[in-house]
C-alpha cells in the first residue's frame, strides 16, 4: 500500500481525486495548499505527492520547488490549460508528471501507478523488458518486433535505454538531449525528433499514431509500454 | 526699436551738457595748467562714450577737443592756435580723446552682451528646468505662455500647435495677444522664422517649434527685446519639453495597457480555473461512480454530456481569451512537422476510426509561429475532419511549401462544404443545417482563423480532388 498526498484547495476535486486512489488501493492524506502540504511532508514521508496548480497561499510550482530542496518524492501535477511552458518550466522544477484537467480517472491512476512504480524499481533499467511484441535485451543488445531482429542504431538504442529507464515518464526535449547526446550543444530538437521517428517505425505498427513513444506537444516524449 | 532711439538721443545731449559742465568747472579752478585740464576732460570723453556709447562718445570728443582749444589753448576764446607745439597738443588730444571714447564704447557694448547672454543662458535654465517639472501637457501648456514671455522679456506670447496635419490651433497664450495668423501658417509650412519691427518696441516674431526633423507648431513672441537667437532656443526648448511629455504620456499609456492586460489575463486564468474544475470534478465524480456500481445507461450519458460540455467551456474560454486579446502569439521558430507531429499527439484520439495518413517531407519546412497556438489551429481542423467525414474513411495530413510559403494541409472524404458556406463557417457559432446533428460548438473553425491569422497566416476552406473538405495553413516560410 503506497501513502499519496493529494494537495488540492477545492473540496469537491480533492474528494473525487481521493476516492479514485483509495479505491485504487492506496492511503491517501490531504492538504489543502501549499503551506499546508509541506508541514505533512515535514511530519511524515510519502510514496507520491499529487498536486494542483492553482492554489491560494503556497501554488503547485512553488510547491515542486519547496519540495525538491530535500525530498526526491514523486510529483504529479494537476494542470488546468494547455499551456506547455508551464509544464515544461514544472518538469524542469522538479515535478515528475502532470495531468490535464478535466481529465479521466484511469489516465490520472495510470500515471500515480507509473510513478510509483518507478520508486518501488529503483534507479535501476531492467536487462530484458517485453512490451506488445517488442522484446529488447540490454545486454545483447538485441531488439526484436514481432519476432523478427530489429537493427538499431546506436543513438536509437540510446534512446530506447534512455526510455527504459522510466516507462511512463514525461521527458522533456532537454532532458533526453542531455542524457542520449550528454550535451545539447550542437544537438536540436530537430535532431531528437528524427531520432524518435526512425525509432518509431522500426518499433510502431503505425508511427503516425504511436502506442509507445509517444510526442507530448511542444514538451517532449513519453515511453508507455503498458499500453 | 523706439525705446532704443530715445535712449540714444538722449546721449548726445547729456554728453554735449557733460562737456560743457566740465569745461565749466575746470574754468572756475584758478591757474590750472592746459594739460591738466586736457586730462579731466578726457575724463569725461571716457565717462560719455562709457554711458552713451559710441555716438554720444564721438561727439564728446571733437567738442572736448574744441572746447580744449577755444577755452585752454592760447590765445583764450578763439579758436586759433599760436604756438606750434600747441597744434601738436591740441591734434593728440583729439585723437586721444576719440580712441578713449571709442575704446570704453566698445568695452561697454561687450560688458552689455556678456551681461545678455547671461541673463539668457539663466533664463533659459529656468525656462527648461520649469517645463522638466511639467509631466502632463496640461500644466506644460498652462504655464508655458507666461513662462516664455518672461524668458524673452516680451510683451506677448502665443503658442500654437499641430491638432492634425496643417490644423493649427492656438493652444497657450498670454492674455490679449493678437497675431497674425497667415504668418503662424507660413511659419509652420515652410519651417522658417519671421520677424519684423512690432508696434509694441522691440520685435514680432514667428519662429516654427522644432520636432526632431518637424514641426510641432509656432511660437509667437510680440514685442520682443531678447534677441532671435533666444528665442530660437526657447522654441527649441519648447519643442523638447513637448516631445518629452509626448513620450511621458505614451509610457503612461503603455503601463496602463500592461496592467490592464495582466490583470485580464489574471481574471480570464481564474475564470477558466472556476469553470473547468466544476467539470473536472464533474466527470471524476461519474467515473468513480461507474466504478463502484458499474456502469448504467444514465452514467454513459452523463459522462457523454459532461465532455461535451467540457469541450464549449474550453472553446468560449478561447473566444473570450482571443477577444480580450491577452493571447498574444510567443512566436519561435519551429518546422510544419513538429506542428503536424504535436497537433497529432493532442488531438489525434479523435481520428482513432478513420485511417490516418501523415504526409510530411523529410526536410523539414520551418515557420515563424506560436506552436501552441498553431498546433491548437490545426487540432480543430483535424477534429473537423473526424467530425464531418464517415468513420474508416481516409484522414490524410500533409505539409508542403513553394517559394514562400509553407502549407499545411487536411484532407478528408466528407462531403466537403458548399462554396457558398465556405466563409460563413468561419463565423462564430455557425453551424451548417446537414451537420445540425452532429455535436460541435460552431467556434471551432473561427477559433483556428484567428490564432492562424495572428501568426501571420491564413487559414482557408476548400474541396479535395475526391469531393471533401480540405483545411488549409498557409503560413510565411521562415528562410
Amino acid at each position: 500500500m503506497s501513502r499519496i498526498l493529494l494537495v488540492e484547495d477545492e473540496p469537491g476535486m480533492r474528494k473525487v481525486v481521493r476516492d479514485a486512489l483509495e479505491r485504487a488501493g492506496h492511503r491517501v492524506d490531504t492538504a489543502v495548499d501549499g503551506r499546508d502540504a509541506l508541514e505533512r511532508l515535514g511530519e511524515q514521508s510519502f510514496d507520491l505527492v499529487v498536486t494542483d496548480l492553482n492554489m491560494p497561499e503556497l501554488g503547485g510550482r512553488e510547491l515542486v520547488q519547496e519540495v525538491r530542496k530535500s525530498s526526491r518524492v514523486p510529483i504529479l501535477v494537476l494542470t488546468v490549460r494547455h499551456d506547455e511552458r508551464e509544464k515544461v518550466a514544472l518538469l524542469d522544477a522538479g515535478a515528475d508528471d502532470y495531468v490535464t484537467k478535466p481529465f479521466g480517472v484511469d489516465e490520472l491512476l495510470a500515471r500515480a501507478r507509473a510513478l510509483l512504480r518507478r520508486t518501488d524499481a529503483g534507479r535501476g533499467v531492467p536487462p530484458f523488458s517485453r512490451w506488445g511484441d517488442v522484446s529488447v535485451d540490454l545486454e545483447s543488445r538485441r531488439v526484436l518486433k514481432a519476432d523478427r531482429e530489429v537493427h538499431l542504431t546506436p543513438i536509437e538504442f540510446a534512446l530506447l535505454k534512455t526510455f527504459l529507464g522510466k516507462p511512463g515518464a514525461v521527458w522533456t526535449h532537454s532532458q533526453l538531449l542531455a542524457a542520449v547526446w550528454g550535451t545539447t550543444a550542437g544537438v536540436t530538437n530537430d535532431t531528437l525528433r528524427v531520432h524518435v521517428g526512425s525509432l518509431r517505425r522500426k518499433l510502431e505498427d503505425d508511427p503516425n499514431r504511436p502506442r509507445w513513444i509517444r510526442t507530448e506537444p511542444w514538451v517532449g516524449y513519453r515511453f508507455t509500454p503498458e499500453q | 526699436m523706439k525705446r532704443l532711439l530715445t535712449a540714444r538721443w538722449i546721449g548726445y545731449p547729456a554728453a554735449l551738457l557733460l562737456v560743457f559742465a566740465t569745461i565749466g568747472l575746470l574754468k572756475l579752478v584758478p591757474g590750472l595748467t592746459d594739460s591738466s585740464a586736457a586730462l579731466f576732460l578726457i575724463l569725461a570723453v571716457f565717462f560719455c562714450a562709457w554711458a552713451w556709447e559710441s555716438g554720444p562718445g564721438v561727439l564728446a570728443a571733437i567738442v572736448a577737443g574744441l572746447g580744449f582749444n577755444y577755452f585752454f589753448l592760447p590765445p583764450f576764446y578763439t579758436f586759433v592756435i599760436e604756438d606750434p607745439r600747441n597744434v601738436v597738443t591740441f591734434f593728440v588730444f583729439l585723437v586721444c580723446g576719440l580712441l578713449i571714447g571709442r575704446l570704453s564704447a566698445t568695452a561697454r557694448v561687450r560688458l552689455r552682451q556678456v551681461e545678455a547672454e547671461r541673463r539668457d543662458l539663466a533664463a533659459l535654465t529656468d525656462l527648461s528646468q520649469g517645463f522638466l517639472a511639467d509631466t502632463s501637457r496640461e500644466s506644460l501648456l498652462g504655464l508655458a505662455a507666461d513662462r516664455l514671455r518672461r524668458a524673452l522679456q516680451s510683451e506677448q506670447v502665443s503658442i500654437w500647435l499641430a491638432q492634425g496635419p496643417g490644423d493649427l490651433s492656438e493652444l497657450a497664450a498670454t492674455p490679449g495677444v493678437v497675431v497674425q495668423r497667415n504668418l503662424v501658417d507660413l511659419a509652420y509650412r515652410q519651417g522658417n522664422s519671421a520677424a519684423y519691427p512690432s508696434e509694441l518696441g522691440g520685435t514680432d516674431i514667428y519662429l516654427p517649434i522644432p520636432i526632431g526633423v518637424t514641426r510641432a507648431g509656432v511660437l509667437v513672441a510680440r514685442g520682443l527685446q531678447s534677441t532671435e537667437r533666444m528665442a530660437e532656443g526657447c522654441a527649441v526648448l519648447l519643442g523638447l519639453a513637448l516631445e518629452r511629455e509626448r513620450f511621458l504620456q505614451i509610457a503612461r499609456e503603455a503601463e496602463k495597457t500592461k496592467t490592464s492586460e495582466q490583470m485580464k489575463s489574471t481574471l480570464l486564468a481564474a475564470l477558466a480555473h472556476d469553470l473547468t474544475t466544476p467539470v473536472a470534478t464533474a466527470r471524476a465524480a461519474v467515473e468513480n461512480l461507474q466504478t463502484r456500481i458499474g456502469a448504467s445507461d444514465e452514467s454513459r450519458l452523463a459522462r457523454t454530456e459532461l465532455e461535451s460540455l467540457s469541450r464549449h467551456v474550453s472553446d468560449l474560454m478561447e473566444v473570450v481569451r482571443l477577444d480580450s486579446g491577452v493571447t498574444r502569439p510567443r512566436r519561435e521558430r519551429v518546422g510544419c512537422g513538429q506542428i503536424v507531429e504535436a497537433a497529432l499527439a493532442r488531438f489525434g484520439d479523435a481520428l482513432s476510426k478513420h485511417a490516418l495518413f501523415v504526409d510530411v517531407p523529410s526536410e523539414e519546412i520551418a515557420v515563424e509561429v506560436d506552436p501552441s497556438q498553431l498546433t491548437e489551429a490545426l487540432g480543430h481542423g483535424l477534429e473537423n475532419a473526424a467530425r464531418y467525414s464517415p468513420d474508416g474513411s481516409e484522414v490524410r495530413v500533409s505539409v508542403s511549401k513553394d517559394d514562400d510559403k509553407a502549407f499545411i494541409r487536411v484532407f478528408d472524404q466528407g462531403d466537403g462544404i458548399p462554396a457558398s458556406d465556405r466563409e460563413r463557417v468561419f463565423e462564430r457559432f455557425v453551424r451548417l443545417p446537414s451537420t445540425a446533428a452532429i455535436p460541435g460548438t460552431g467556434l471551432g473553425l473561427s477559433i483556428s482563423r484567428s490564432l492562424v491569422e495572428m501568426n501571420g497566416g491564413e487559414l482557408r476552406i476548400g474541396t479535395s480532388e475526391q469531393g471533401g473538405a480540405v483545411f488549409e495553413i498557409v503560413l510565411p516560410k521562415s528562410p
